[in-house]
């Protein structure tokens, strides 16, 4: 039972393991501020439409079963996008258009096809609860070594001193790659041994 | 056919259901949203010309109305404005408070979703700072012959906030103009 929750975190971590979700982890990866307001709102949303789509998967036919995840996900996004602009209006601000693009984070769509539509909802919880953890975690750490490389600043504070002259191509998208490539790389290795 | 109607009917199910959820929060939140920025701007237009205690609206520029600030003595002690343009990747809105004689009294960005790290650094206060005592001549970009020192990597960005505001100012130059006109005018008449 543990093991679903669990297994989110690293053996099959939605972005260094899966590949799922890698437009987001790229965009959003440039501050650690953003990557954790970004996979704390999509673990919700994960949450969220795991028991909604677990408690309704007796009722969808297979063949509109897409149609129906992507509306559930996307009524999901929306209330998250509008609580947050009337309760949080400055975090609000900052994650921006990061928040309707958590509609199209595989992660979501992927774990409601591959878990939710086929389990119950107490392992549906712990699924998502998990991989939106995993995603957080994986996200945060990018986030870490984009944003001490390309502004040497770590949650908005310099942490590095003011001689450091900053990596620039680390906080663009070319980066962005290149970190997370070198990250599952490394992971790879770590998994053959 | 029946087979069809029934998928059409369950998809119809869920999304009249999510859209009735949907519409209540929507209920819930839209008037905390919309005292939210009214709230922002009013707060960016008393910081952007502290000197003001009154607000009269004086003309529309960019869907928001342009207003002259007022003393406690009723002198005109300068205008706002709410500067837009699209910049790199969005749109974004500066409050403009400008003095009497059309030189930028002090500018505050209110809304914009530049790349982080690079076009978001428009929000620091140094860069803000540059814009104070501009005139609309001054407002060009150092990439551009000016004066006005870029954000690095961001000279987009840079640009667009420079242009809005030397738009607003044109605005404002109009409206005095046409003022002065009808001053002008009203005050020919007045002798006839």
């Amino acid at each position: 039972m543990i093991k679903e929750f669990t297994k989110g975190f690293i053996k099959e971590n939605p972005v260094f393991v899966m590949a799922l979700g890698l437009c987001p982890t790229l965009a959003v990866s440039s501050s650690v501020m953003n990557a954790i307001g970004m996979g704390l709102a999509a673990t919700f949303v994960l949450v969220c439409s795991n028991i909604i789509i677990s408690l309704i998967k007796g009722f969808i036919p297979n063949k509109i079963r897409i149609p129906a995840y992507i509306v559930v996900i996307a009524s999901f996004v929306t209330i998250v996008d509008m609580v947050m602009e009337a309760y949080v209006p400055d975090l609000h601000k900052n994650l921006g258009l990061f928040i309707p693009l958590i509609v199209v984070n595989c992660i979501i769509l992927g774990r409601a096809e591959a878990f939710a539509g086929k389990n119950n909802v107490v392992k549906s919880i712990l699924d998502g609860l998990g991989m939106g953890f995993g995603f957080t975690l994986a996200l945060i750490v990018i986030a870490t070594i984009r944003e001490i490389l390309g502004a040497g600043q770590f949650l908005g504070f310099n942490v590095l001193p003011t001689s450091y002259k900053p990596v620039l191509v680390a906080i663009l998208a070319p980066g962005a790659f290149i970190v997370m490539g070198i990250l599952m790389g490394m992971m790879n290795l770590k998994k053959k041994e | 056919m029946k087979y069809y109607l029934q998928l059409g009917f369950v998809l119809l199910l869920i999304t009249a259901i999510a859209s009735g959820v949907l519409a209540y929060i929507n209920g819930l939140t839209a008037p905390m949203i919309q005292e939210n920025q009214r709230r922002i701007k009013a707060e960016a237009r008393q910081e952007v010309l502290s000197e003001a205690t009154v607000f009269d609206s004086i003309g529309a520029f960019n869907n928001e109305a342009v207003y002259a600030g007022k003393d406690a003595d009723n002198v005109v002690v300068g205008f706002t404005f709410l500067a837009s343009l699209y910049g790199y990747s969005s749109n974004i809105k500066t409050m403009v408070g400008v003095k009497p004689d059309l030189i930028v009294n002090k500018i505050k960005i209110i809304s914009q979703t530049e790349t982080p790290g690079l076009g978001a650094n428009c929000q620091q206060m140094e860069f803000q700072a540059q814009f104070s005592d501009q005139s609309s001549g001054d407002l060009v970009v150092d990439k551009d012959g000016g004066q006005i020192v870029s954000i690095t990597g961001a000279t987009i960005t840079t640009r667009t906030i420079a242009n809005s505001i030397r738009n607003g100012l044109e605005y404002l130059t109009a409206l005095k103009i046409t003022e002065n006109a009808e001053t002008a005018q009203a005050e020919e008449e007045a002798v006839e």
